[in-house]
């Protein structure tokens, strides 16, 4: 089955759609404006039992759940890299260490498993495969993620993120599980390390002094409106066109519509340790400095939509019998075939067009769009 | 702004019938029935207890309205029989329900209607339904009931006429009157012993759906969701210079919400039954939709808005709370910063329409 | 997901084995890219290779660590249209699945037969890919597999370091499934509306300090000290269409020049990978 869901439309429902959500502005079924998302209501650290955890459910009653656990495992050594020797130096040596702390930190891909659990689908579904691998593409994308779960050079943090649809979801439900692995990671904490250098780790025992896996800045706390340029973990929009409109969070119902479908990734981050590529630019004083993470093109549903039958070539339209059909009628029906007729609807061909896949891209990561709300409505959650 | 995150509410606000504050849920939902329940004729009841405020605001059943569960004694008296939704306990004449609902006597009848249940169909409900299977003779319609519905070949209105038999070329080209995914409003004609429907749209007003928007709503039985009520369909002047639009509820719970369109027997006079019967036929089956001015776009849009906005806040769904829901949208609209093109009404501004309807 | 029904070694903890040899360089060191930033590797593409299967391919893309040494070797079999299984229900189009399996000795770390979920990730793509380009209401009521095998992944096995992690293989295995699909597609005269074959392009940063990120077309990992972002692009050349685009990386936000121009790029790996397949299909019908 394909990336998204096969939904049961008629061919007229789906004209109306594709007309009105073609319109400028469109109309969407449930008049939201393009860049409107649905209303949804979140909290975090919900489960005592977990690093970190979330939940957001719509006013549909979708509902999505995210535990984070994390498990100290020991790191692989491969040749090549430096061999560790617990002996190795003096109380000189750690001194030297610490200052190289930030290098010496290694990430591996490994360290973090994902895994998305769907109702009514199977477990080896390649469509729950293909969301939960979006969804950690976009975490390692930078490969900074990876790091933070660091602990010495013979020990890492393991995390296990498990995010649990409580219902079968009614529209493709990618944006509301990256929302929620967001606000678990936001909220997630690990023990306090008290142990030092590559001993075994050994770490403290209050919950309370347990540092953030994302550290926050105070003024996150005070004030939402104010800038912060601290690291976020990634968020993964969902984006579909239709003809010119770029309409965001579609429903189950647009979304068989829809031209192209995009799953776009985006984070924001404090730039000090990433590599500057774009050094020719005067960096942005203000506001937040945001990166492009993953781009996927998600199969619309549209292209397995069932085809209208154009009036000129029904054969139950009008009184004439199917016998009856004339040559003149099988050519108005040749016609109807290759051209499009309006009102009625045809399944797209083809891909999308280079410039509509750049607008799209374009439209998410404006500055001061889409994205920098959606994260400013996210800090405005309270982490408890 | 593009995203309202809301942190989770308390739940309902308890809204207590019997004027009781003191006692709690806990007490009410207990079954000692000591809270001085009305005792109708023969039957022991309880108040309902106040978690299920939706169902005060439904008018399904008269005032008295009592909720009962599974398993729970209804009667010992043996006047009374056994109906929909209850049991008899073997070697008692005990009627016990089967489900929970709110009881309804229909002289010596005694039923359980369950509070959320599936649509069940009954002879003569006016239905929308989605064609999910193409048979040789017949086609599978959902219409949200626990059984696909069948509507026989034999049972819709052929092209060409109304005296025109039914031929093997129809049973060859099937697909092209009603194919998967295709949605219809028909009407129950007959029921089988298991619950499952026979349709048929041997009617003008039956047929092939299209220049619309379609929403599902729960059904039936309790809470919001579409009512069977006098008027299922009916067409209503839009505001905004929108033309009319025709309104479909149908009693399963599917809506359908569409531009009006004439039928042209109306200008034409009228040409003879048999006359009018062809002419309409031609765009019975059509799958391609009218042009469509943008306003009723807009309108329609609303009006499905309101309808969603009705049943999640629990509120019924049928032609006064949609008409009426409707004009407050209007209104709501027109006082907004956005002016009438805003149509939005999910989130808190349904909670306003919700309150504005039931508050009056 | 486990295989259950048969006994596997176990699973991870072990690390494969580095095999000493004469002419074995400096382990930590890459190598250094040997083509042109613009060339993408030779590729050997033949139809009809599999008289079974309805429609077949196979493609071979040589490895530039090695000279004269194969990296990618890709085969693909197309099963159909055939009719739909009773069960099944109607479908106004072709239904398409595909299949896309590393052959357990395919990388250094061994795979397991079942598949795993990297493996039904390409196979999402690569449907991606494919159902834009098939005219699919051509084929009603039928059904068509596209099964590939990855006979050996394009790694190269005298790094020991495992290059972050295997995304950036991934990619290159789907540009080439998706170009040995398109091959096989045509050999088993499926209506397309036009060949689709898959590029991939990256922003690299090669060894040495403060050396500028350049981008490359059709990057082999081990060539490159460390690759900032890379794309995949599934192109229908004379439509001038995407049907599937894969991004990943780290970007500015605020430069989308650098991603445009990674696509352009992706896509013009694609037009070269396009011409050898155009190339081959004309070649079968001589």
């Amino acid at each position: 089955m394909a990336s998204s869901q096969h939904v049961l439309l008629s061919p007229a429902e789906l004209a109306y759609l594709h007309a009105s959500l073609s319109l400028t502005p469109p109309i969407r079924p449930d008049g939201r404006s393009p860049t409107q998302f649905r209303p949804l209501v979140a909290e975090t650290g919900i489960l005592p039992g977990t690093n970190g955890s979330a939940r957001i459910c719509f006013a549909d009653g979708t509902e999505a759940i995210v535990g984070v656990k994390a498990e100290v495992e020991r790191t692989a050594q491969r040749p090549g890299e430096e061999t560790v020797f617990l002996e190795e130096g003096g109380a000189g040596d750690d001194e030297e260490e610490e200052g190289e702390a930030v290098d010496k930190r290694k990430g591996d891909a490994s360290w973090v498993e994902m895994t998305v659990e769907i109702p009514g689908l199977r477990d080896d579904d390649s469509g729950t495969a293909f969301l939960s691998a979006m969804l950690s593409e976009a975490l390692l994308a930078d490969g900074e993620f990876a790091k933070r779960l660091w602990i010495n050079r013979r020990f890492h943090w393991k995390l296990y993120l498990d995010i649990i649809l409580i219902s079968p979801p009614l529209s493709y439900p990618l944006p509301l599980l990256s929302l929620t692995t967001h606000l678990a990671l936001l909220s997630t904490r690990l023990p306090r390390l008290k142990s030092e250098g590559d001993e075994d780790p050994f770490f403290d025992d209050d919950w309370a002094a347990a540092p953030y896996l994302y550290p926050r800045t105070p003024t996150s706390v005070a004030k939402p409106t104010a800038t912060t340029t601290t690291t976020r973990p990634p968020i993964t929009l969902l984006v579909m066109a239709v003809g010119n409109n770029i309409i965001f969070d579609p429903s189950k119902e647009e979304l068989a519509v829809a031209d192209v479908a995009l799953a776009v990734s985006v984070t924001s981050t404090a730039s000090s340790h990433h590599i500057d590529t774009d050094t020719g630019h005067p960096a942005a004083e203000a506001g937040r400095n945001l990166r492009l993470l993953s781009i996927r093109t998600i199969d619309p549903p549209s292209r397995l939509t069932p085809p209208a039958v154009a009036n000129a070539a029904n054969a139950a339209y009008g009184a004439s019998n199917g016998a009856a059909l004339g040559t003149q009628k099988m050519l108005e029906a040749r016609t109807a075939e290759t051209e499009a007729v309006e009102g009625v609807w045809r399944a797209p061909r083809g891909g999308a067009k280079r410039m509509v896949l750049g607008a799209l891209v374009q439209k998410v990561l404006e500055r001061g769009g889409v994205v920098d709300e959606v994260l400013d409505a996210l800090e405005g959650v309270d982490l408890g | 702004m593009p995203i309202t995150i809301l942190p989770p509410k308390p739940s309902r606000p308890i809204n207590n019938n019997n004027n009781n504050p003191s006692e709690d849920d806990a007490l009410s939902d207990s079954d000692s029935g000591v809270d001085g329940g009305d005792a109708d004729g023969d039957i022991p009841m309880h108040h309902p207890p106040s978690k299920r405020t939706r169902l005060t605001t439904t008018t399904t059943t008269d005032a008295t309205t009592s909720i009962v569960t599974p398993g729970e004694q209804i009667t010992s008296d043996p006047q009374w029989m056994r109906g929909h939704g209850t049991y008899i306990t073997p070697s008692t004449t005990a009627i016990t329900s089967s489900v929970a609902g709110t009881i309804t006597r229909t002289n010596k009848l005694l039923s359980v209607r369950p509070l959320r249940a599936r649509y069940t169909p009954e002879v003569g409900d006016l239905v929308v339904g989605r064609i999910v299977e193409v048979q040789a003779k017949r086609w599978r319609v959902d219409v949200g009931s626990t059984q696909l519905a069948a509507l026989p070949l034999s049972a819709i209105n052929l092209p060409g006429g109304i005296l025109r038999k039914r031929t093997e070329t129809d049973e060859l080209q099937i697909r092209t009157f009603f194919a998967e995914g295709d949605l219809l409003v028909a009407e129950v004609q007959q029921l089988f012993g298991d619950g499952g429907a026979v349709l048929h749209t041997r009617s003008l007003k039956y047929g092939k759906l299209r220049n619309g928007v379609f929403v599902a709503v729960s059904g039936v039985g309790g809470g919001g969701g579409v009512v069977r009520s006098r008027r299922q369909v009916w067409t209503m002047d839009a505001a905004n210079g929108a033309g009319q639009i025709d309104v479909v509820l149908g009693v399963n719970g599917y809506v359908w919400i569409s531009r009006h369109v004439e039928t042209p027997d109306a200008e034409e006079g009228k040409a003879g039954i048999t006359n009018m019967e062809e002419s309409v036929s031609t765009t019975m089956y059509s799958s391609q939709n009218d042009r469509i001015e943008v306003e009723t776009m807009r309108e329609i849009a609303r009006l499905r808005g309101v309808v969603t906005a009705l049943v999640e806040n629990g509120l019924r769904v049928d032609e006064d709370m949609v008409v009426r829901g409707y004009h407050e949208a209007v209104e709501m609209a027109m006082v907004s910063a956005e002016g009438s093109d805003d149509i939005y009404l999910g989130g808190e501004k349904g909670q306003q329409l919700a309150a504005a309807l039931t508050g009056a | 997901m486990t295989d259950r029904r048969r006994i596997n070694g176990p699973a991870g903890a072990t690390v494969p084995p580095i095999f000493d040899d004469a002419g074995l360089q400096d382990l930590t060191s890459s190598k250094g890219r040997s083509r042109a930033p613009n060339a993408i590797r030779k590729m050997y593409l033949k139809t009809g290779v599999t008289p079974s299967a309805s429609g077949s391919a196979y493609l071979e893309i040589e490895t530039s660590a090695t000279p004269g040494v194969s990296g990618l070797k890709l085969s693909c079999s197309v099963h159909g249209p055939r009719s739909l299984p009773r069960s099944a229900p109607f479908s106004p189009h072709i239904v398409l699945s595909t299949h896309v399996k590393y052959a357990p000795f395919a990388t250094k770390q061994r795979r397991g037969y079942l598949r795993d979920p990297s493996e039904r990730d390409l196979g999402i793509h690569l449907e991606a890919a494919l159902r834009g380009a098939i005219i699919a209401d051509r084929w009603p009521k039928s059904g068509v597999d596209i099964i590939i095998s990855i006979v050996e992944g394009d790694q190269d096995r005298e790094a020991s370091r495992l290059q972050g992690d295997e995304v950036w293989d991934m990619m290159n295995a789907l540009s080439g499934c998706i170009t040995v699909a398109a091959a096989a597609l045509a050999d088993a005269g499926i209506d397309c509306v036009d060949t689709v074959a898959g590029g991939v392009a990256a922003l690299v940063q090669n060894a040495g300090e403060d050396s500028t990120p350049t981008i490359v077309v059709d990057p082999i990992p081990s060539e490159h000290e460390r690759i900032l972002a890379a794309c995949c692009v599934a192109y229908l050349p004379t439509r001038d269409e995407v049907t599937n685009l894969w991004f990943r990386g780290d970007l500015p936000a605020s430069d989308l020049d650098l991603y445009t121009s990674l696509v352009e790029k992706g896509i013009q790996a694609s037009k070269n990978a396009n011409r050898v397949l155009v190339g081959c299909l004309s070649e079968t019908v001589e």
